[in-house]
């Protein structure tokens, strides 16, 4: 409950720095995105204006107002849709091993998201086989349900108010262990 | 029946004294030779940064077996075993045949289709053979 809790708290927060996290791995369509998506960003949702832009995008080619700015954008833009290919297909892989915290580590942000298929271009049956890997690492304490160790204590120190609702993330990690003790005693 | 594959991983506390972790892992061999299991595998991975607290520990020591039975109260004795331990802050265990079933599977599908067509061979001698083919008529031309 408290993750859930948690989650929603974090969805509104989390949601901007996912469109962050966008135009960070496409960089020249956040720059893009600058001037023109200018009318995509304060009318937006997280992954519209993205979209908005690249149509924006195409006009702005063939009409040509962009001019010289527009020239090497759009040969990186080019370059960053190229570039999506499954990883795990590559290396023929057939099964995710929920063991290896390291590779799964590369397909959850920080603080513990699944990232998306549009942003890491796996396919859709490995990206099934990712998400139930990474939740057997979290199980198991390979990998953050969500916030790292140092996420979740940092609001508690700074902002006394927060702690309300930050806590309740300590006592869901103590929780199941208070469970497994609970029948012994 | 065939037999099923488990893996096994527990966490035990960081400041456990090296013979109560010796008492634990022996219970768990022991339970395993009693019901009529097999480890495959054993290993230590050592004191490990856990992803978040777990009984307001943030590091622990991890332990991983894994076990063929096909006995499936043997599971459930290892994991009541692994409960009662004070020293153990986190357990689980998970079925892994069918996973590994599933990989094999398609393992198998993709070397037949290799083997079918070898794509990748007639990849490689392609460029290889204009490179090879391109000195020879300079050759003659020398001559």
């Amino acid at each position: 409950m408290a993750e859930e809790q948690k989650q929603g708290q974090e969805a509104p927060a989390a949601a901007p720095r996912a469109e962050g996290g966008a135009p960070r791995e496409g960089a020249p369509s956040g720059g893009h995105g600058g001037p023109s998506g200018g009318h995509g960003g304060p009318g937006g949702g997280h992954s519209g204006p993205r979209r908005e832009g690249g149509r924006e995008g195409g006009p702005r080619r063939e009409g040509g107002p962009g001019g010289g700015p527009g020239g090497p954008r759009r040969g990186k833009r080019q370059y960053f849709r190229k570039k999506k290919v499954c990883k795990f297909c590559v290396e023929k892989m057939d099964f995710i091993d929920y063991k290896r915290a390291d590779i799964l580590s590369q397909f959850v942000q920080e603080r513990g998201k699944i990232l998306p298929r549009r942003m890491t271009g796996v396919c859709a049956r490995h990206q099934r086989w990712l998400g139930v890997a990474i939740k057997r690492a979290r199980n198991i304490a390979l990998l953050p349900f969500a916030g790292s160790a140092a996420g979740t204590q940092a609001p508690r120190v700074v902002v006394p108010g927060a702690a309300g609702h930050v806590a309740p993330s300590a006592p869901a990690a103590v929780a199941p262990a208070a469970g497994v003790e609970a029948p012994k005693a | 029946m065939e037999e099923r594959l488990y893996d096994l991983i527990f966490i035990v506390r960081p400041a456990t004294p090296e013979d109560e972790i010796k008492k634990v892992v022996s219970s768990v061999e022991h339970a395993c030779t009693e019901k009529g299991g097999k480890i495959e595998k054993a290993e230590h991975w050592g004191t490990r940064k856990l992803a978040y607290k777990v009984a307001k520990h943030r590091e622990g020591m991890y332990y991983y077996h894994q076990i063929r039975t096909n006995h499936g109260e043997l599971i459930t004795e290892l994991e009541r075993r692994l409960r009662v331990q004070d020293s153990v802050i986190k357990y689980m265990t998970i079925r892994l045949d069918e996973d590994l079933k599933r990989q094999k599977k398609l393992t198998d599908k993709r070397e037949k289709r290799a083997a079918r067509r070898p794509r990748r061979p007639a990849a490689t001698p392609a460029p290889a053979a204009p490179v090879a083919a391109a000195p020879a008529p300079e050759q003659q031309a020398a001559s």
